[in-house]
């Protein structure tokens, strides 16, 4: 158990060490062919531009540890814009309190989720897969598909497009929330826990660990980190409109999944994700700068996660295969 | 070991960072350098955006774009969206910023959203205009109108008085009773027949809720309920197919006449058929060709507000009204010139 343990997590590290180069020679070579690619005021972009996704994707990140996953985190943003700008505009709450009841919004809908996968058993798959449909459908029935909320006040959207001590005001959010999943997964009980039951969820539960609490609290955490994406999303475009977020929860997943975190469960890591989120976005931003068509990001996207995936596991099939070998040789020499 | 290790990977996350956001180099113009100044003229970099990238309406908007573009000698960039994500035109918007383009170009997708960042654009000395789908006025200078409300209708109801020589009955098929647009087209349509031709008398008005399968199951009860009925009139893309569709199955090709708005492409069979007569829009390149040449003659100062005409390469003149460049008459397509447009 102890080595094998080992053994993961040397693969592990050296997933983020060459993801980590990818991004370096990503900045780079964008530096290098792009216009006005590493300016300050370019990198700030990135960032605001990644941080509802990034948001998303750190929250994933621990659904996706315990084996589960959550496809309703873009409709759940959608739905939590609309709600937001409802509560602003029609209900005439200030903004503050508006944003308050959208984040406790964002908990009841993630509270669904984890109702029905923790304590109904559902497959998360399954179950997210129909509060996708169903989030979305709620904010396109409340605004019937063409309301739209603008006239936001600009000390609202200071949030989205204005810089404070020079980084971009959501970016701060970001940091934030970033700390608070690193302490989670890394730094607590929590965090060990999910790992379990991402490996053997009735192993978890006969080591005592409170199963159906823990997968809860994670689906919840990620409709209350949907509502505050949606609350930045809003004040970074100045309206709030039913279709906001759309296709999210992919993005947010392939930020997970190339930071090298297991589809399966059990693996992963919360800086693997920032560094999954990073690589994105600076391809993202880099093609738009280099003039090339923007439909190579998404090319290029699957690319660097078959090329992330297959360099970190390449190691451990080569050292296998010398295994293999090796235990071929051995019966040879001794015949 | 392993506290070390993880310190590691947080260590270079943060060398990671602070690298990035270290590198504060000084934004350069993006049109200096290599470009053409032997004329004298300066290269501007005009980036033109699209509502979506793949639509075979821009795609032909941007061929007219890129023969302005080619003809004044500067250089275009044009880039949309290919997915439906409602943010990806800002981001667009927002990487051409730091681009540093000279003038963004822009049919806007969601108005208020994208007017944030246009405004940003402005802020940062880069010129806009928008066309196609305007933002909000104090996001952009001018807007290419391609067509007015009044002109749509004008232009319908000419056509349909023509084809059934000033005198009969007609229907038309709308979108949807209360959209905006289609309200303003339909009063349009009314006004001209009340005002040029009082022998013509309008039976019904059916919503189609742009559905083409509505607009052939309506058509196919106007049919049956108006037999003197001349001519079915659209006021919405998909009803122009629907209708003819049902006109065919009715047996009545030419003896109903089938008129309407809509893109060239989902016509053509049935123009080619003699089901449908004429379907009524703009042409898309020519309003890429206007849209450059604006933004052309707006970053270099010779298009000004308060200017009453515009000059616009081998186009000629066209009329501007208050922040609004008008692209003019309405097009007609029908069977003698249909097959030269793609979209």
């Amino acid at each position: 158990m102890d080595t094998d343990k080992h053994g993961f997590k040397t693969v592990l590290l050296r997933h983020e060490t060459i993801l980590f180069a990818v991004l370096a020679a990503e900045w780079i070579f964008f530096d290098a062919i792009g216009q006005n690619f590493g300016t300050y005021d370019n990198t700030c972009d990135i960032l605001r531009h990644s941080c509802e996704i990034g948001l998303l994707a750190l929250a994933m990140t621990p659904i996706i540890l315990t084996g589960g996953i959550d496809l309703s985190v873009g409709s759940l943003l959608g739905l939590c814009a609309i709600l937001f700008g409802k509560f602003w505009r029609d209900a005439g709450m200030p903004v503050p309190l508006a944003a308050a009841c959208t984040i406790g919004v964002g908990a009841l809908a993630g509270g669904l989720n984890a109702s029905l996968i923790a304590w109904l058993r559902l497959p998360p798959l399954i179950v997210t897969l129909g509060t996708f449909s169903l989030f979305r459908g709620l904010a396109e029935a409340i605004t019937h598909g063409v309301d739209t909320f603008t006239d936001f006040p600009a000390s609202f959207l200071f949030l989205g497009q204005e810089r404070w001590l020079g980084i971009p005001a959501q970016a701060l959010v970001f940091i934030a929330a970033a700390i608070f999943f690193w302490l989670l997964v890394h730094r607590t009980t929590f965090g060990r826990s999910f790992r379990a039951i991402g490996f053997s969820p009735e192993g978890a539960r006969y080591a005592g660990i409170p199963v159906g609490r823990r997968v809860a609290m994670v689906y919840v955490l990620a409709g209350i980190i949907s509502a505050i994406a949606a609350i930045i999303y809003t004040a970074r475009l100045g309206q709030a409109k039913a279709d906001a977020g759309t296709g999210y929860e992919l993005f947010a997943i392939t930020a997970v999944v190339l930071g090298g975190t297991s589809i399966f469960g059990g693996v992963g890591s919360i800086h693997g994700t920032l560094l999954g989120v990073a690589a994105i976005a600076v391809l993202h931003s880099g093609i738009a700068h280099a003039l090339l068509p923007g439909e190579m990001a998404g090319m290029l996207t699957g690319v660097l996660l078959i090329l992330a995936l297959a360099g970190s596991i390449l190691p451990k099939t080569i050292s296998d295969l010398r295994a293999r070998k090796a235990a071929l040789k051995i019966p040879k020499q001794t015949a | 070991m392993k506290f070390f290790t993880k310190r590691l990977a947080a260590l270079l996350l943060l060398a990671g960072l602070t690298g990035l956001t270290g590198c504060n180099k000084p934004a350069e113009p993006l049109s200096t350098g290599s470009g053409n100044q032997t004329s004298g003229r300066k290269e501007l970099t005009i980036a033109f955006l699209p509502k979506s990238k793949g639509n075979a309406y821009f795609v032909s908007c941007a061929k007219g774009a890129q023969r302005a573009a080619d003809e004044l000698g500067d250089k275009l960039i044009i880039d949309g969206p290919t997915d439906p994500d409602p943010a990806r035109q800002n981001e667009i918007v927002e990487n051409w910023i730091t681009l540093g383009v000279n003038v963004i170009a822009a049919s806007c997708e969601n108005k208020e959203g994208i007017s944030t960042a246009l405004r940003k654009a402005q802020a940062k000395g880069i010129k806009v205009v928008t066309y196609d789908a305007d933002a909000l006025p104090d996001a952009r200078s001018f807007f290419m109108n391609q067509a007015t409300p009044q002109g749509i209708g004008d232009a319908l109801m000419d056509e349909a008085a023509r084809l059934c020589e000033s005198n009969g009955e007609f229907a038309v098929i709308t979108g949807s009773l209360t959209a905006g647009n289609q309200v303003a087209w339909r009063s349009y349509v009314e006004e001209r027949r009340a005002a040029a031709y009082p022998n013509m008398k309008c039976d019904a008005v059916e919503a189609c809720d742009d559905l083409k399968d509505k607009a052939q199951s309506e058509t196919t009860a106007l049919l049956s309920t108006y037999p003197d009925l001349k001519l079915v009139l659209s006021t919405t893309s998909l009803g122009v197919p629907g209708a003819a569709e049902a006109i065919k199955q009715a047996g009545k090709t030419g003896a109903v006449k089938n008129i309407g708005l809509g893109l060239p492409n989902e016509n053509k069979r049935y123009v080619h058929d003699g089901v449908t007569q004429s379907v009524i829009l703009w042409k898309t390149a020519d309003l890429g060709y206007l849209t450059v040449y604006a933004a052309d003659a707006l970053a270099k100062g010779a298009l000004k507000p308060g200017d009453k005409t515009f000059k616009a390469g081998s186009l000629g003149e066209f009329q501007v009204q208050g922040d609004n460049i008008m692209l003019g008459k309405p097009f007609t397509f029908n069977k003698d010139n249909i097959d030269l447009f793609d979209f």
